[in-house]
């Protein structure tokens, strides 16, 4: 009944593979120790922060909608998570409980203005996105916070698969990512993600409480920064005020490379796992290349550019 | 209520009586009745403004009547919600492509009333059973004839008119009692139109009552066994479209020809 072409993923969903490959050409010809078993394990470790923030923005991409306060609100997530415990004295499971409840607390207020008032997610997230950034800095008065306890970087200690070093922090973004998979392709609540960026009103129609399932899209985003602000803490050890700009762009990047339309309604999120390790695998290979920073991020912004331009190309053609 | 008007209204699959509908100064239903019979087509046509949606929206649950009753097989029935007309049998297609495109069509048809796996998958895993509801989705449409060679092709890979077939069939494949159609030719080619005329007419075939609005009034003539017009916020007549022509339908829709002087063989039974 099927022909091979309707079964062959569209070019918005083999762009990523396709970019990953290619890199991973071009890096394995240029330098010398980029295929190794210990830096593929550690372009993982480097990805997993933006990979965990990224699962979080696909879903809000999903629903047609954008999440411009990702970064800032993980950065506040670990913000509040190690100082609570430092500071107060908290115990560290609480205090991470409490920087979780945080960024899912954000994830609900942007979920209410888009929900209730009906304001674009953009406008919302980008104000968002400045609250959560200037509440950062006001709370840790532009502090590093450091001295955290050692629960809370366990996530960032190896274990050893031959003899590549594997974080514990990666199975668990990968863990995440084939749940949030599972969950999305095997689920009627999962579906009607889908159905709500792809048509708002035939899903309201059908009977789907649309802005239900909005609210709990951007609260579900929120947990995952939280979760990424664990992985963050126990990356660095550190509680850091100004990370997270880096990780803004780069995970609404991991997105759009993962061939997840920025229209809403289409993409898969393993999608995004891939595009977070091109990110990943470009800002390794270039740095192991000796290309400096500014550059990376040049060529980051230019991938976003490619990867939009597919979808609208691809989704044109579609029609 | 005496019994000779309740053994009447049992003979009509829905029927409403002196709906009011007020949107604070402006009245939309004023005292409208109406009236559906078993396996018939019943358009509903009338102005802008005449109440035609209002009296649908009414219908189908999705606006609470001020006063007026509703009756669905005899039963007084209220609905408060479109969710609550649908578990009450009554499918509404509503008016421009009803459908998500990037999903499939298995997909649409089950679009919030997907079914579950039986068992520890589905109770706990909340696992979608895709296996069947794509074997139903083959079988409900094999039975309207909708010619669709796969029913795992996404949506918006069909024409428009085929489209628009996937929203009846949908409508069509759950109803128990009523389908309510809102312009389903509307936006439509020729031969488009006719496709989706000819499904209105299988479903009606099959035995479901369906209520059609549209404004497309060679489409009506063609398909409608009986016609309701609506008219500031009543109904002004039910007319027999073997009868009565295409331009004193229309006079008696804008008013030209008051109730009182259509010729009595004209109107429907």
């Amino acid at each position: 009944m099927t022909t091979f072409k309707d079964k062959l993923p569209p070019i918005s969903q083999l762009g990523p593979f396709i970019a990953l490959v290619a890199a991973c050409i071009v890096f394995g010809l240029t330098t010398d120790n980029f295929f190794s078993g210990a830096n593929f394990a550690l372009i993982l470790q480097q990805v997993m922060v933006v990979g965990v923030i990224a699962i979080g923005q696909t879903l809000v991409i999903l629903t047609a909608g954008i999440d411009l306060s990702c970064g800032m609100v993980m950065a506040l997530g670990s913000i509040v998570m190690t100082k609570f415990a430092v500071d107060l004295g908290m115990p560290a499971p609480l205090a991470i409980l409490c920087g979780i409840a945080v960024t899912a607390g954000f994830g609900l207020i942007n979920g209410l203005l888009v929900t209730r008032i009906k304001l674009p997610p953009f406008i919302v997230t980008l104000g968002t996105m400045n609250i959560a950034f200037a509440i950062t800095q006001l709370y840790s008065s532009a502090q590093t916070v450091s001295g955290v306890p050692s629960l809370m970087t366990w996530l960032g200690g190896t274990f050893d698969i031959g003899h590549t070093p594997i974080s514990f922090g990666t199975i668990l973004m990968i863990a995440l990512y084939l749940g949030c998979w599972f969950w999305l392709r095997e689920t009627a609540s999962g579906r009607h993600v889908y159905a709500v960026g792809n048509n708002p009103e035939a899903t309201r129609l059908v009977g789907i409480p649309t802005d239900r399932v909005l609210l709990g899209v951007y609260v579900l985003a929120g947990l995952f920064y939280g979760i990424a602000s664990l992985l963050l803490v126990a990356r660095t050890e550190v509680g850091d005020p100004n990370a997270g700009q880096t990780e803004n762009l780069d995970a609404i990047t991991a997105v759009v490379l993962g061939g997840t339309s920025l229209f809403g309604g289409r993409g898969v999120v393993l999608g995004s796992l891939v595009g977070a390790i091109v990110v990943g695998v470009l800002r390794n290979g270039l740095t192991l290349m000796g290309v400096s920073s500014v550059y990376q991020v040049l060529i980051t912004g230019i991938l976003v550019i490619i990867a939009v331009t597919v979808d609208q190309l691809s989704r044109k053609g579609a029609r | 209520m005496s019994t000779s008007s309740s053994s009447s209204s049992s003979s009509y699959v829905m029927q409403a009586k002196g709906l009011v509908k007020r949107y604070g100064q402006v009245t939309a239903l004023d005292g409208a009745d109406f009236e559906l019979r078993a396996g018939e087509i019943l358009a509903v046509i009338g102005d802008n403004g005449a109440g035609k949606s209002s009296l649908i929206k009414a219908l189908s649950g999705a606006t609470i009547p001020d006063e007026g009753e509703i009756l669905l097989d005899g039963r007084p029935v209220s609905f408060r919600s479109p969710i609550e007309a649908r578990h009450a049998g009554i499918e509404c297609c509503y008016q421009d492509l009803a459908v998500a495109p990037a999903m499939t069509i298995a997909e649409n048809l089950f679009l919030g009333r997907e079914l579950r796996r039986p068992g520890f998958a589905g109770n706990v895993l909340r696992m979608l059973d895709k296996k069947k509801m794509l074997e139903t989705a083959i079988a409900r449409m094999a039975d309207l004839k909708v010619g669709i060679r796969s029913m795992t092709q996404a949506v918006e890979t069909l024409s428009g008119g085929q489209r628009q077939c996937v929203a009846v069939a949908r409508a069509a494949a759950f109803a128990e009692h009523v389908v309510i159609l809102d312009e389903p030719t509307a936006a439509l080619g020729v031969k488009e139109g006719n496709m989706v005329l000819e499904l209105i007419r299988r479903v009606r075939d099959k035995g479901l009552p369906v209520i059609l609005i549209s404004h497309n009034m060679p489409h009506v003539f063609e398909i409608a066994d009986r016609i309701h017009v609506a008219r500031l916020g009543r109904r002004a007549a039910v007319l027999d479209p073997k009868k009565i022509s295409m331009s004193d339908t229309v006079a008696v829709m804008t008013g030209a020809m008051p109730p009182e002087r259509i010729p009595a063989e004209c109107l429907a039974c």
